[in-house]
């Protein structure tokens, strides 16, 4: 097991460094500077050139890359251009945030989104399941905007049972976790219900059923364990996504983290915040994929196996 | 009698708790929402700053504070005298004024101030200072390089607000952050990035600019500042009471504020202006009496009604109304008129054809009209494109995003475009039309000699500022006769509040935000 996760880590090294520079060319390569946000009214011509000499942006792209990268391997991020404080503190101010609403959404969905995939197998056509994958339907095509607002305006301002922003206390995360994870509830029951009703058919449980098992204790037991599989994919593959898929969730409730710092930095042109925020997800990515991986080499010793 | 010595002893202890708690429990609270472009200001730092919030301009008080009407009102200068060559300003500082660490406020602070200028973008602010000379403790001396007619101005902004230079020093990057020290009438307590600001009164605080009926010390003990991107929350939030005014409110929330009886609203010039502006190097605006004609197709009164309800003015310079700089002769404004356009486009061989587009040489008058993805911008844009259209234009609108149209505008390849610029200094003028911005600040790529002459008179010709608004006026009014632009809207700054929790004072004069807030109270 050990050897296997070696062995996925070092593939990530390529990958890493692959994904640094795309990130970096794009976003320099793409229209905008962030010295049109330093220079104001009444400033001289002239101070453009100097601006863009003292944050080293004169200099020829790939050299700027190199320098970069030569800094982020040694964990040094830089500083904020337009923001003028260090990197690491602004993500470092950011993240708990991040994690605190993205860990308790996908807690939430993943919860909810298994137990109702159960329940839509277990009913399978009949109206448990019919009801349950039309709110499926619902939640993955609302978007969570309009939904944080819906929210918003009967949980809080009519019912009054949670403020309408804000971070304060555990009440301020009910709406936003609600918010994100009715789309990712959806997407967890419709591959849980999917993939129970898959491995609901194999031979193996038809062996069960044959050795008089009860149903129940037969889905739970043992298809569950087969049909959590995919699922177990789809949430690694989200740890990237809850740190910074949750931007207009962020806005809405007006949350400091990862998302809002980013589109904030993107439309200042801050380099040194949009990169190392970008860096930081796509690593979330690869380790997410990596966490997944692993996951199922436990949950399927084949995989294991088939590596050694 | 062991029994009435147990309730003698209960009864103090209550007694002793209550009074405790009593301050606390008395202590006056107000809750405000940031405008929108305030929201993540990294740090309280005026001097190496790029951006300051409201809450700012409570932490720090400036030399000079300016009025929404444009006059200067003594607040740590109480008063000053500019020499008649313009080659020194004395001020004289006013005494009894502590930092927030009870550091003293006097003329040495001013000539360690200074210098911290040096290498930040708002060096140029005080740049024409040749030196800071310290004439007695309370009387300061600037040498200057050149004179500076807009020094005043300068003082008034609040990236020249005055720190501790002993703290600022001491503190180094983290200033602003961790700790921030004014001699404003509030103390910064906490600061979240992008969160809230959490301030408290500095009881000490007497030095109020005549600008508010209470000179100090402030009469709410804590104000808290939140930041709320989305406008739609923000106000939800005002109608649940999680905070008591929102600093900015857009136009579209004006019916429902008026309709609610425990919301206010307060209204204040503003220093916004949108207008219409070509690029006089592509054709068709190459041709003068096309700029003139696109120019008076705008009509500024439909525009406010229709899309502003009504709210803020219409604007028929490049300047906002309370500049001197923006009293140009009549004859220099623009204003709408749809005869004019149409009789200037004949002249200029543009034929009105069938479908109501004009022809030349078999080519339609047709344009691309740049905006912002924006919203608002959006709607703007359309109605401009609709009169256009109706004095035979063929506009056609392409978006893009905030960040990137400036970098589009460098490429020199638009036509037209619909924009805005809040900014209340006349040398916005020299930034949107100076010769050696072409493309952006530039967008229309206007370069005429005459104007780069006068132009250099206004910026740098000017010994004081009388002469400077001469020079700017002049500057002004060619600017106006080549109709590189049409101007279009003067918003105001609105803010709503709850009236069921704040006492706003007599509206005798309309304060801005940090005189304001000394008036400003909470009800009991």
């Amino acid at each position: 097991m050990f050897t296997y996760v070696l062995k996925r880590l070092l593939t990530l090294v390529p990958v890493f460094l692959a994904v640094s520079f795309v990130i970096f060319m794009i976003l320099h390569l793409i229209p905008g500077n962030p010295v049109d946000n330093l220079l104001r009214v009444g400033s001289s011509p002239d101070m453009r050139a100097e601006i863009e000499a003292k944050y080293g942006l004169d200099r020829p792209l790939l050299v700027q890359y190199v320098i970069w990268l030569f800094h982020v391997l040694q964990g040094d991020l830089g500083t904020a251009i337009v923001a003028r404080r260090p990197v690491a503190t602004i993500i470092g101010g950011a993240l708990p945030y991040s994690l605190q609403l993205g860990g308790a959404a996908l807690l939430f969905s993943s919860t909810l989104g298994i137990l109702l995939g159960i329940v839509a197998a277990w009913f399978r056509d009949r109206w448990p399941d019919q009801a349950i994958m039309g709110g499926v339907l619902l939640g993955s095509t609302l978007p969570s905007f309009w939904m944080g607002l819906l929210f918003i305006l009967f949980f809080a301002v009519w019912l009054g049972w949670f403020p309408v922003s804000g971070v304060r206390g555990w009440q301020s995360l009910v709406l936003p976790v609600l918010t994100i994870g009715f789309g990712g509830t959806a997407l967890v029951t419709r591959v849980t219900r999917v993939a129970m009703v898959d491995a609901g058919g194999r031979d193996f449980v038809l062996l069960l059923h044959a050795k008089g098992l009860s149903p129940l204790r037969i889905a739970l037991g043992h298809v569950l364990r087969v049909a959590l599989l995919p699922v177990v994919t789809i949430l690694s593959l989200r740890i990237g996504w809850i740190l910074g898929g949750a931007v207009t969730v962020e806005v809405v409730f007006a949350r400091p983290g990862l998302g809002t710092t980013l589109i904030k930095a993107l439309s200042q042109h801050d380099y040194p915040v949009v990169q190392a925020c970008l860096l930081m997800l796509s690593v979330a990515v690869m380790l997410g994929t990596l966490i997944g991986d692993v996951l199922q080499a436990l949950l399927d010793p084949r995989m294991r196996h088939g590596h050694r | 009698m062991f029994k009435g010595c147990k309730s003698a002893l209960m009864a103090s202890a209550i007694g002793v708790s209550f009074l405790m708690t009593l301050p606390s429990a008395m202590a006056k609270e107000a809750i405000f929402a940031l405008p929108a472009p305030e929201v993540g200001v990294p740090a309280y730092n005026p001097i190496t700053g790029v951006n300051t919030n409201s809450a700012n301009g409570l932490i720090y008080d400036k030399l000079i504070e300016r009025a929404v009407d444009q006059t200067y009102h003594g607040h740590l200068a109480e008063s000053w005298e500019e020499a008649p060559d313009g080659m020194s300003w004395t001020f004289h500082l006013r005494k009894g004024v502590k930092f927030h660490n009870g550091d003293a406020f006097n003329a040495q602070t001013i000539k360690d101030w200074i210098p911290l200028y040096k290498g930040t973008e708002s060096e140029y602010m005080v740049a024409s200072i040749a030196s800071v000379e310290v004439v007695d403790d309370y009387t300061v001396k600037f040498v200057m390089k050149t004179p500076d007619p807009n020094l005043l101005y300068n003082f008034s902004s609040s990236f020249l607000s005055v720190v501790d230079p002993k703290v600022f020093k001491e503190l180094g990057a983290d200033y602003g952050v961790t700790e921030a020290v004014g001699t404003g009438p509030y103390k910064l307590e906490s600061f979240t990035v992008g969160q809230e600001t959490v301030l408290t009164r500095n009881d000490d605080y007497t030095w109020g600019t005549d600008l508010s009926a209470n000179r100090g010390p402030a009469k709410i003990d804590k104000l808290t500042f939140r930041e709320i991107p989305e406008d739609s929350t923000a106000f939800l939030e005002l109608k649940t009471g999680g905070v008591d005014m929102l600093l900015s409110v857009s136009t579209d929330y004006l019916p429902e504020i008026k309709a609610q009886a425990d919301l206010g609203l307060i209204s204040r010039p503003g220093t916004d202006l949108s207008y219409f502006v070509m690029n006089v190097t592509k054709e068709p605006f190459t041709d003068i009496r096309v700029r003139e004609a696109a120019a008076k197709a705008i009509n500024q009164a439909e525009i406010l009604s229709s899309i502003y309800g009504g709210v803020g003015s219409t604007a028929d310079t490049f300047l906002i109304s309370s500049l001197p700089e923006s009293k140009v002769k009549p004859e220099y404004k623009i204003a709408y008129d749809p005869e004019k356009a149409g009789k200037l486009l004949d002249e200029a061989g543009w034929v009105k054809g069938a479908d109501g587009i004009r022809v030349k040489d078999g080519k339609p008058l047709a344009i691309a009209l740049w905006t912002q993805s924006d919203s608002a911008f959006r709607r703007l844009t359309e109605v401009v494109q609709a009169e256009l259209k109706a004095v035979g234009f063929d506009a056609t609108i392409t978006t893009f995003d905030s960040s990137m149209i400036r970098d589009e505008y460098k490429k020199d390849v638009h036509q037209a475009a619909v924009r805005s610029y809040e900014w209340d200094n006349a040398d916005i003028i020299d930034w949107f039309f100076g010769g050696d911005r072409l493309g952006y600040p530039n967008i229309s790529m206007f370069n005429d000699p005459k104007a780069e002459a006068l132009r250099a008179k206004a910026m740098t010709g000017s010994k004081n500022s009388e002469e400077r608004t001469a020079n700017f006026l002049a500057y002004h009014e060619y600017v106006l006769s080549q109709f590189p632009f049409s101007p279009i809207y003067q918003p105001l700054d609105l803010s709503a509040y709850n009236k069921t929790k704040l006492v706003l004072p007599d509206e005798k004069a309309v304060p801005y935000f940090s005189s304001l807030i000394l008036d400003l109270d909470t009800k009991e």
